[in-house]
């Protein structure tokens, strides 16, 4: 080692590099070589030139380089416009709708079994001697044009009542919310959120008590949707304008949480009002609101204890839900109120 | 022997025996696949192979045509990068 240590210590620079040159040449030598062996092999073993044929398939299969087509020759959407005879029902169906048409109509896939059970259970609703002659194929066959498809996805939230999933959520509330459920709810109802079949005037005091200590309870106006949020803690801080709405005197209070035949109030009404209350006695008021004096927050609405109109509750909740910063609630509140009447 | 070739002999040897000179190699022959350099002398030797005769060829014919050409066509890039590899090891292993 030391050797060459010596060697190298005083080393040439041009020899150096004539030393580094003479390894890569012999480098590249070796490569080259390489080459000939494999190539002399594939020509003695006749697999050289296997990849060119005649002269005519080689100009059939030429590779094409022109704009608005792809190599090999094809133009991109070509298809595109041109319409199928469906073999089931000998519709003309555009191609790009071709397949999930064939979908449906051939009562395959995943969603035609939850399409044509829906179908079933609404027909069944609405008229019963008509569904049961109609030719299924034809209902669930309704996606081949836009405005269907629409429609279609509309009545999603038609859910079929004994689904899984609605029972499922509607376990740990009444069971009766399931059956107490008519085809108006439906549009409002949502798949995804528990819903208690939205309309509240439907609902018993007990169920709306207990969905309103557990969850904000607003209907979004253009979902429809119940909000499934828990209830927020009483932060103190709150946008709720108290100069509009009337802290309603104890007797009316009673009254109004008797939940007693009184078409007048709406469960919803009484459910804000209660709301309305406990807003009114924690809040201080702060900012002052565009709109008439509705609160913000998620659990109902505030209009002082005067209206009682289900139209008015539905219009509050539906401000409501439109609202979007929302103060903190107490939901601690809400529950000293059931304590009072407990 | 001279000074010289002794020098080379004992680099050259360390190469082999350090595993490098067979690095060296394989990442050669990657690059110049990469590079398309391969593709380019195949097409070079098929018109060797069509000129002299499919039958006729020998080793020594495609390797005559073939390797002045080869040395040509390697790119700068691949060939500066070697011969920076190579300088480093020289200096690593060399002193």
């Amino acid at each position: 080692m030391k050797m060459e240590n010596m060697l190298f210590s005083g080393p040439d620079p041009t020899k150096l590099e004539g030393l580094v040159h003479d390894i890569y040449s012999e480098l590249v030598d070796d490569a080259c070589l390489g080459l000939c062996f494999e190539v002399h092999r594939a020509v003695k073993q006749g697999y050289f030139f296997l990849d060119e044929t005649d002269q005519e398939s080689m100009k059939e299969f030429e590779i094409v380089d022109q704009p608005g087509v792809d190599i090999f020759g094809q133009v991109y959407n070509q298809w595109k416009n041109k319409e199928c005879e469906c073999p089931n029902c000998k519709r003309l169906i555009a191609a790009s709708r071709f397949a999930p048409h064939l979908e449906k109509c051939l009562g395959m896939g995943r969603n035609s079994s939850r399409i044509a059970n829906r179908r079933l259970a609404t027909n069944n609703n609405v008229s019963k001697s008509e569904s049961d002659q109609e030719d299924n194929d034809d209902l669930n066959d309704n996606d081949w044009s836009y405005g269907a498809e629409k429609k279609a996805k509309k009545r999603k939230s038609d859910k079929n009542q004994n689904s899984p999933r609605r029972s499922k959520s509607l376990k740990h509330k009444n069971g009766e919310l399931g059956s107490n459920i008519t085809s108006e709810p439906y549009k409002f109802s949502s798949q995804y959120n528990y819903n208690p079949g939205v309309n509240y005037e439907t609902l018993g005091p007990d169920e709306v008590r207990s969905l309103l200590t557990t969850q904000c309870g607003v209907i979004s106006e253009h979902t429809k949707k119940m909000c499934t949020r828990p209830p927020f803690p009483d932060a103190g801080a709150t946008t709720v304008e108290n100069d509009s709405f009337d802290i309603p005197d104890t007797q009316t209070l009673m009254h109004r949480l008797q939940w007693e035949d009184s078409p007048d109030i709406s469960p919803a009404d009484s459910a804000s009002s209660k709301a309305s209350t406990n807003h009114s006695d924690s809040r201080k008021p702060k900012k002052k609101k565009p709109t008439s004096g509705l609160s913000s927050g998620g659990v109902g609405s505030l209009t002082g204890g005067s209206s009682s109109s289900s139209s008015s509750s539905s219009q509050i909740n539906v401000s409501l839900a439109n609202k979007k910063k929302r103060p903190k609630l107490s939901a601690p509140l809400i529950p000293t109120i059931y304590n009072e009447l407990n | 022997m001279s000074k010289e070739s002794r020098m080379k002999a004992t680099v050259n040897q360390k190469l082999t025996e350090m595993g490098e000179r067979e690095r060296l190699k394989e990442l050669l022959r990657a690059k110049l696949t990469e590079c398309g350099w391969k593709d380019q002398m195949k097409a070079h030797c098929k018109e060797v192979i069509k000129e002299k005769g499919l039958e006729q060829i020998t080793v020594e014919d495609l390797v005559v045509e073939v390797t002045p050409k080869g040395r040509a066509l390697v790119p700068d890039s691949v060939k500066k990068e070697l011969l920076h590899r190579i300088r480093t090891f020289l200096s690593q292993h060399g002193t």
